[in-house]
């Protein structure tokens, strides 16, 4: 793995900005790689061994994801929406796994460890190096069970919806009356007043180019159906 | 785990921990010890105590009594120069000066120690002269029983730059002193920095080795400053010459004769003016005039953190500011106030 500082910074250039979460989040991916063996997460032969969950959608979870390369894509970055500053390491040769937490305390103690910087974040950012990580973190050994339908590789399953036909994939269905349901028509959606429109410039492909005037999707009352 | 027996059941059974009696403006300690066997002539007793149950303790695989927990803390915490016993009392360690010297604390670290739940360690100030066998620190885990994770966390802690506690002895300095200003120089007045700075040393366990005088003339400063390094003196204390009126030369004279690092301006009042040089290794502290005056300056606060082999800097100069306001008490009974706490 690189240095704390090599990693920071381009953790940082990922994220868009350096901030207290970065550096929190750059220590929190080395501390549970380094719990659960893995000592370069990114290359080929360990990045298949590796899942981790992370408990909030922060900066603190994009440095965890560009440190250990999960990607939800791969399904080796799971989130878990529990707005916890927090995420598990799991290593699925062994199952071993680790929760690692960021401690509430190293906000207060923020002041003790940098306290020739009086700026709220700058002084986060010092301190947070600063701090060893039995005061940065607190850590659980953990056991995560992880169901076929949540491992990374090939789609196992799909099964369509019977009410509106949108196949779903890996178990995410739900089962009404014995019928296979996707969960926006079983359980309602995170969007509502769904209505199919058409927009201009429909027929665009790739190898039309980049000559095509590509006009912004004005979608109106008048060309929806 | 803590199951808890009636008084009368309690018979035969070992206590669990120490039990603690106060009678008002009389007696506060232990009336009972962790491990004594309760007869039926204790009953009495207990029930004027206020003890109607007792615990019996049924240590979990993860779990660890009090005194076993304040054991650990109290071995994280303690660095050089710090001895303690493995005698809890009431559940908690007290930590001593193994010798004379400068204690020390790592104040972040202490903060991050006490910020665990359930532990606690409450030290005298940082930066404190003491002498060997005194107080200055106790540690204790709060609870009777508790799981053993968070004390190791703890225990971590306090070792994150070795240990929160240090005793640091104070080295036997080969001190040379400039005094400087043409009115000593010429004789036109006696000089008083000499006897007052000689009592300071010497109070401290260092000796003066060499004393020039020299007017306001930076370079004859820088000479006299030069003779005292050549004579292997390794700590240079300069009076007079520290402020801002044109004949104050003490800075230049100091820069000329080597110094590299400098730090002018303290924190502190009495003692704003204070400066810290170094030629290589060697600090060079300028006091100012104030300290003919006040019996406590700046220079009481930071000569034994140098003696403790402190490396003293602008930030150590400026960190001083909280706390570094004398009161001017008619009477001074410094150190027991709050300067420079």
């Amino acid at each position: 793995m690189e240095s704390f500082e090599v990693l920071l910074k381009s953790s940082a250039d990922a994220h868009g900005h350096l901030c207290p979460g970065q550096v929190v989040g750059v220590r929190m991916a080395m501390l549970g790689c380094r719990l659960i063996g893995l000592t370069e997460p990114r290359r080929h032969d360990q990045i298949k061994r590796l899942i981790v969950y992370v408990e909030m959608d922060r900066c603190t979870a994009d440095a965890v994801a560009h440190v250990t390369g999960v990607k939800l894509g791969r399904r080796s970055l799971k989130f878990m929406d529990y707005g916890i500053m927090a995420a598990t390491f799991v290593n699925l040769e062994n199952g071993k796994a680790f929760r690692v937490v960021s401690t509430e305390e190293a906000r207060d103690l923020a002041e003790a460890y940098a306290p020739e910087i009086a700026e709220k974040y700058p002084q986060q950012l010092t301190a947070y190096r600063r701090m060893p990580d039995s005061v940065l973190f607190r850590v659980q050994q953990v056991r995560v069970k992880i169901d076929d339908c949540d491992l990374p590789g090939p789609t196992r399953y799909k099964v369509p919806c019977s009410r509106c036909g949108q196949v779903v994939r890996d178990q995410r269905e739900v089962i009404e009356n014995g019928r296979m349901l996707c969960r926006p028509c079983a359980l309602g959606g995170y969007f509502s007043e769904a209505r199919e429109v058409t927009w201009p410039d429909m027929n665009w492909k790739p190898e039309n180019g980049l000559t095509q005037s590509r006009k912004a999707a004005n979608v109106t009352e008048t060309n929806c159906y | 785990m803590l199951k808890k027996i009636e008084l009368k059941d309690a018979v035969g059974t070992k206590l669990a921990h120490d039990l603690t009696e106060i009678r008002p403006g009389e007696f506060k300690g232990a009336a009972f010890h962790k491990g004594h066997t309760v007869c039926d002539d204790d009953l009495c007793r207990l029930q004027k105590m206020g003890k109607n149950h007792l615990y019996v303790i049924d240590l979990a695989g993860d779990e660890i009594h009090e005194d076993r927990a304040a054991a650990i803390l109290a071995d994280a915490l303690a660095g050089d120069g710090i001895v303690w016993k493995d005698e809890p009392r009431e559940g908690k360690i007290k930590l001593l000066a193994g010798k004379d010297g400068l204690f020390g604390v790592d104040t972040a670290a202490l903060a991050a120690f006490n910020m665990v739940d359930e532990v606690m360690c409450a030290t005298l100030h940082n930066h404190t002269l003491v002498k060997k066998g005194q107080l200055v620190a106790a540690t204790r885990a709060i609870p009777l029983i508790m799981k053993k994770a968070p004390i190791d966390r703890a225990a971590a802690i306090a070792r994150q730059t070795g240990a929160v506690l240090t005793v640091k002895p104070l080295r036997k300095a080969r001190v040379g002193l400039v005094i400087t200003g043409n009115e000593v120089y010429n004789g036109l007045i006696e000089d008083r920095f000499e006897p007052i700075l000689t009592e300071k040393i010497e109070a401290l366990g260092s000796e003066v080795a060499a004393v020039a005088f020299a007017p306001d003339d930076d370079n004859l400063i820088r000479d006299a400053i030069r003779s005292h390094l050549d004579r292997g003196c390794d700590l240079l204390l300069l009076s007079g010459g520290m402020s801002v009126d044109p004949d104050d030369v003490t800075r230049q004279g100091m820069r000329s004769a080597g110094a590299e690092e400098m730090y002018y301006g303290a924190a502190v009042l009495p003692g704003a003016m204070f400066l810290v040089a170094y030629v290589a290794d060697v600090p060079l502290l300028g006091v100012p005039a104030c300290g003919l005056f006040h019996r406590i300056t700046v220079l009481d606060l930071v000569l034994p953190r140098i003696l403790a082999g402190e490396k003293i800097g602008k930030a150590e100069l400026a960190f001083l500011g909280h706390g570094g306001l004398c009161k001017d008490c008619e009477e001074c009974v410094y150190p027991h106030c709050p300067f420079g706490k």
